[in-house]
């Protein structure tokens, strides 16, 4: 569906994309991950022919993007980061003036209009202004605003920033619907329990490079261990540093330390140890592997640092 | 109180940390101020002189006394010819001078008639032609012309006091008169008696520079001035008729920078991105832009007239199609202007703050707060440079003087030709980048 290949772009003062390669399958939900600034909003803005990249070629579906290149577009439905809808008028204005920009007929983009309104439990208030709206009614909007021409291709820039949970809910739901429906998504976010949750294939992104990419499975199977052991900070773990590290490698992170278990590592062996040195249990939590473990493993940093 | 000045000081530190702030409570006013100055400072010194057309066609002495002393006053400044298609001076006779005011080359003309002043003459007989277009240009011309006229003629006063006593109370009578005038001014304030049967200038503030007085007053036998007004006698409200024009240009100015500036707005809410992701180009959301604009411009326009119409029952209606080409010529070039302001400018708040400055110079300059014809020399020049000019210009040849559409071709050309320049300066800044 999607094919990215040495795609380099650069701001006056910044490379937001360096040397990029790879590609989507139709039906794929695939997600970018990656902090802010990494350069995901730039890729989905090159996706889409915002602007073109400074070096390298993308293809959607056989054809290749540029900024001139308007057919493309129909195939594309891009929910941007930011609330791109008009304040001053109501919600069933906003998609009748965007849904126009698509040429569809009056009637089915009526139909069309109802049905996506039904679907994020906003019929309700289609006649207020969205202004009055909550930000998470905002993100709904934001996000149905994009879909009125049944694109097979659906580009989410974030598209759940700093709403409620019973709002991501329903953009995660009606997402994954809409992924079991046949549509390809490609989904940026800097929250790694989206990634996990949502997507088949995941490209995590730094400093604008892909640095791991691969199903949720196969990424994590870089990291050579399962768990990992949460180690809050305090005078007595600080203390019995050099024994915790004997157990494997230890990252200082903020306010607590990683512990990452070398091979052959033994839990009973782990908890004799704590029992040993008088370092109570509550210091210590076991975590399965996560895409922000990679990530810490990948680049020494936490996503959201 | 310590709360209160933390509370003060931060006030200041987001002021000063606010370039645009920064720029509205200072920069814009002291630059709006250096520009009124050199606009308005001059007005009423005498400095800016004013065009009279002029004809003398009078033998009599006094005539060329008269044009001698016009000739070298200060604030006027006598035409005594024109140039005709061929690029020759013809020198003005009495149809062509009228041709002239009313052709709205100039806002008045003085005409010394062959009968100016004869040997039987009471008075001095003078011919004045005018287009009221501008009311304060005509008081002071008419003030000026009074006071040079009287103060550069006594003997006048003299000969024509001699003349109409003799005409009132007979030869005899009349001369007896004058003598005993004589004799009791000689006794009781000076020995000159010439001097003393001179009013003083001061007393000319009972002539009136209009005919048709009491024939019997004295004062108005002396000088008569015979006003013919040339334009605009059948204008219901000339005062609306003059004004509308520049107050409709300021705020079509006003509107269409914020509705050209709302691009910036669209581009920070992400509304453009959401548009270009749609199969719409660059150029379709410039030219869509443009013919929003222009058409509200055009809209504007016609709905502040047609309220002019109905409130001050100004004629537009007479000469509705001349008056449609000139709105539609200064909407264009109005949208041209605020499209320029969206292009160079970063934000929203930025382009409406360069718009004002921008706007209430060039509404000033350009003469839609008060005549150019009195700012000096260099400002009128660069008035012509503005919009606002050429449209007011142009609203004001239709509405006050009825022209055809031949008369407003130059001011449209010129809308057109100043949109077109701005408009490329426009695509080439679009081209940047900065919005798109």
């Amino acid at each position: 569906m999607i094919k990215i290949t040495n795609i380099t772009k650069r701001f006056p003062t910044v490379t937001a994309l360096e040397n990029i390669s790879f590609t989507i399958n139709k039906q794929e939900f695939f997600g970018l991950l990656g902090p802010n600034g990494a350069g995901k909003t730039t890729l989905m803005n090159l996706l889409v022919g915002y602007f073109d990249a400074d070096k390298g070629e993308i293809e959607i579906a056989g054809e290749r993007v540029s900024r001139d290149t308007l057919q493309t577009r129909k195939n594309i439905g891009l929910v941007p980061q930011s609330l791109a809808l008009y304040d001053d008028i109501s919600a069933e204005e906003n998609l009748k003036i965007f849904g126009s920009f698509y040429h569809i007929d009056k009637n089915v983009l009526s139909d069309r209009i109802k049905e996506k309104l039904e679907s994020v439990q906003l019929y309700d208030r289609r006649k207020e202004k969205v202004k009055t709206f909550s930000g998470g009614m905002k993100r709904r909007l934001n996000m149905i605003a994009s879909l009125l021409h049944d694109p097979p291709l659906i580009l989410c820039d974030e598209p759940t920033v700093g709403i409620d949970p019973q709002s991501r809910n329903a953009i995660f739901d009606y997402l994954t619907l809409l992924n079991q429906q046949g549509k390809t998504i490609v989904y940026t976010t800097h929250y790694m329990e989206e990634a996990e949750r949502l997507c088949n294939r995941i490209a995590i992104i730094d400093h604008g490079k892909i640095i791991a990419e691969g199903s949720l499975d196969k990424l994590l199977e870089r990291l050579h261990y399962d768990d990992t052991i949460s180690i809050i900070k305090n005078q007595t773990t600080i203390a019995n540093l050099h024994i915790i590290k004997s157990f494997g490698d230890l990252i200082d992170v903020n306010e607590h330390f990683e512990l990452k278990p070398k091979q052959g590592f033994l839990l009973s062996e782990f908890y004799s140890m704590l029992e040993k040195h008088n370092i109570g249990y509550k210091f210590i939590e076991t975590k399965r592997p996560s895409l922000e473990s990679l990530f810490l493993h990948l680049t020494g940093r936490r996503l959201r640092d | 109180m310590k709360t209160i000045y933390k509370l003060i000081v931060k006030e200041y530190k987001l002021l000063l940390s606010d370039r645009l702030g920064m720029m509205l409570t200072f920069i814009i006013p002291l630059a709006l101020i250096f520009i009124w100055g050199l606009v308005f400072g001059k007005i009423g010194s005498g400095s800016q002189k004013l065009r009279l057309a002029f004809v003398n066609l009078s033998d009599a002495p006094i005539s060329s006394k008269i044009e001698s002393a016009l000739d070298s006053s200060k604030t006027l400044v006598l035409l005594k010819s024109y140039q005709d298609e061929t690029g020759k001076r013809i020198k003005f006779d009495t149809t062509s001078v009228q041709d002239y005011v009313k052709r709205g080359r100039v806002s008045a003309a003085l005409v010394i008639p062959v009968d100016a002043y004869t040997d039987t003459s009471s008075g001095l007989k003078l011919k004045f032609y005018y287009d009221p277009k501008n009311d304060f240009e005509m008081q002071l011309m008419q003030g000026v012309l009074q006071q040079t006229i009287m103060s550069e003629i006594p003997d006048l006063f003299l000969q024509g006091m001699q003349r109409q006593s003799i005409k009132y109370l007979g030869t005899d009578s009349g001369k007896a008169f004058n003598d005993a005038i004589t004799g009791v001014i000689e006794k009781y304030f000076s020995n000159d008696k010439k001097l003393s049967q001179i009013p003083s200038v001061s007393d000319t503030s009972n002539l009136s520079l209009t005919k048709n007085k009491d024939e019997n007053n004295f004062f108005q036998n002396i000088l008569q001035i015979d006003n013919v007004q040339l334009v605009g006698q059948d204008i219901a409200n000339p005062w609306a008729t003059r004004s509308v024009g520049g107050w409709a240009m300021m705020f079509l100015l006003f509107t269409l920078t914020a509705t050209s500036s709302s691009l910036l707005d669209e581009k920070k809410s992400g509304v453009i991105l959401r548009i270009l992701a749609s199969p719409i180009s660059r150029v379709q959301i410039l030219w869509s832009k443009y013919l929003f604009n222009m058409s509200l411009g055009f809209i504007q326009l016609s709905v502040l007239f047609l309220g002019g119409a109905l409130m001050y029952k100004i004629n537009i209606f007479s000469n509705i199609f001349n008056l449609a080409l000139i709105i539609s010529a200064a909407a264009t070039a109005c949208t041209a202007f605020g499209m320029l302001l969206a292009a160079v400018s970063r934000t929203a708040a930025q382009a409406n703050g360069l718009g004002m400055f921008l706007i209430l110079s060039m509404s000033s300059i350009g003469g839609a707060w008060f005549p150019t014809a009195f700012m000096p020399d260099f400002i009128q020049t660069i008035s012509k440079g503005t919009i606002v000019y050429w449209a007011m210009d142009g609203i004001q040849q239709v509405l006050w003087r009825g022209v055809g559409t031949g008369e407003i071709v130059p001011n449209i050309a010129i809308l057109l030709g100043m949109a077109m320049l701005i408009t490329s300066v426009s695509i080439w800044q679009f081209k940047k980048g900065h919005v798109f």
